[in-house]
């Protein structure tokens, strides 16, 4: 395969997957300016290391890891310069696991606003957890495979993830009513 | 099954990763649990909250242009007879090529002739691609197929089949006019979740009948049929299974 061969199949396999790559660093990096440079910068690293992508692979799994990566890089790199950052996050930040869990069900008068606010407060692994399986509607293979983990660890990240969502949402819910 | 395990496998149920034996332990026991089911009804209607397509954030214009220009050596190519925006788009012949092949392998011989084939192919592809990133996805942005129909009837020789499969997860969003073997056609477009179908649409020239065909490549799963006089493509980024799924309302519910 030629350069140009090689340039026209980045395009046509990257290119679509613009949205894809913008939601995940968006919702890991929590706001536009640095999402917008994670992703310009995981498409030039896409660019370099397209060599390193097999026919017939995962495509999406493959770009979006490196935006996942590309992401985490940044946000370590500033928790390391003391920069105030938005980077909380062992597993067990201050957002208790409810138990039992919350079963009231969500209205539909939830608004968008709150539901991303709630997302945002996540801790940043279940985050990426629930972003890439309710937005980017990867499987659990999938996402082991971006995040770098076991299958199990998907499977409770997004558990507690689900959990700790809903107890946010119903808290919202009961600040309003006051 | 105890409610320890069914609150442990809970997640993979809805996220369809749990299998058969399983999944069948799980419901007879939510079915004899009062104490599960509420956590059922909870996190199915979280997942409802999370479908609503306003969550998902617009890629900002500036940063399509920054990409373009930072890019080494993106390709310029116009197409005639489309939409001049997005000269950055190039399908490459090969896969065309690679449609045209399995296009003719799939086909009766001498219905769908390997010429038509492959430019067929490319353009529903190419046609997919351009539609995503031309923002020029929609010329009638509605989710009512009573709003939708009329506006291609009065823009088009004939009057497609348009349908909403929101209930089943299939949103009818909106259609445009496309260009593709030569002629207008409708492309009526759905949304999955974030991801965008394009289903395109035309009067059938000759005689055919033909079971759905299927294909996949780079990516991308096409789906072809044919119903009622009319010719069917669907193409997106979702799964082969979604697809399948997606052309199976559209064919069974008319």
């Amino acid at each position: 395969m030629n350069d140009e061969q090689t340039r026209a199949r980045f395009e046509h396999l990257l290119l679509p997957l613009l949205t894809d790559a913008y939601n995940l660093a968006r919702w890991l990096m929590k706001n536009q300016e640095d999402a917008e440079d994670m992703v310009q910068e995981s498409y030039l690293k896409a660019f370099r290391f397209f060599g390193g992508f097999h026919e017939g692979g995962n495509c999406r799994a493959w770009f979006l890891r490196i935006v996942r990566n590309t992401c985490y890089t940044a946000l370590e790199a500033r928790k390391l310069k003391g920069k105030e950052v938005p980077i909380e996050e062992d597993e067990n930040n201050g957002i208790e696991d409810p138990s039992p869990l919350p079963t009231a069900i969500l209205d539909q008068n939830t608004t968008i606003e709150g539901v991303r606010k709630a997302i945002e407060q996540l801790p940043a692994d279940f985050r990426e957890a629930l972003v890439l399986r309710e937005f980017e509607g990867l499987s659990y293979k999938e996402i082991a495979d971006v995040s770098g983990v076991p299958l199990g660890t998907v499977m409770s990240r997004l558990a507690r993830a689900r959990n700790q969502l809903q107890f946010i949402l119903l808290e919202q819910k009961k600040q309003e009513i006051l | 099954m105890n409610c320890e395990e069914c609150r442990d496998l809970i997640d993979p149920y809805i996220d369809n990763e749990l299998d058969v034996s399983a999944t069948i332990l799980l419901k007879r026991h939510l079915l004899e649990c009062p104490e599960c089911r509420p956590l059922l009804e909870s996190r199915k209607a979280l997942q409802a909250l999370l479908k609503n397509p306003q969550l998902q954030f617009e890629v900002p214009d500036s940063l399509r242009g920054k990409i373009r220009s930072r890019l080494p050596g993106i390709t310029v190519r116009a197409r005639h007879g489309v939409q001049s925006v997005i000269p950055w788009i190039s399908v490459p012949l090969a896969l065309a090529a690679a449609f045209a092949v399995m296009l003719a392998f799939l086909k009766p011989v001498g219905v769908f002739d390997r010429a038509r084939a492959n430019t067929l192919a490319e353009e529903v592809v190419s046609s997919h691609v351009r539609s995503l990133l031309a923002a020029h996805l929609l010329d009638v942005p509605s989710t009512d197929q009573h709003t939708v129909k009329p506006w291609f009837d009065g823009k088009l020789k004939f009057s497609p089949p348009v349908q909403d499969f929101a209930e089943r997860g299939f949103r009818l969003i909106g259609g445009r006019l496309d260009y593709l073997d030569g002629r207008e056609v409708a492309a009526v477009v759905y949304q999955r979740n974030k991801h965008i179908i394009n289903l395109f649409i035309w009067p059938l020239e000759a005689e055919q009948s033909a079971a759905a065909k299927s294909f996949a490549k780079d990516g991308f799963n096409v789906l072809h049929w044919d119903r009622d006089g009319f010719e069917f493509w669907a193409i997106s980024d979702v799964s082969a299974q979604d697809l399948k799924a997606f052309a199976d309302l559209e064919m069974h519910q008319f």
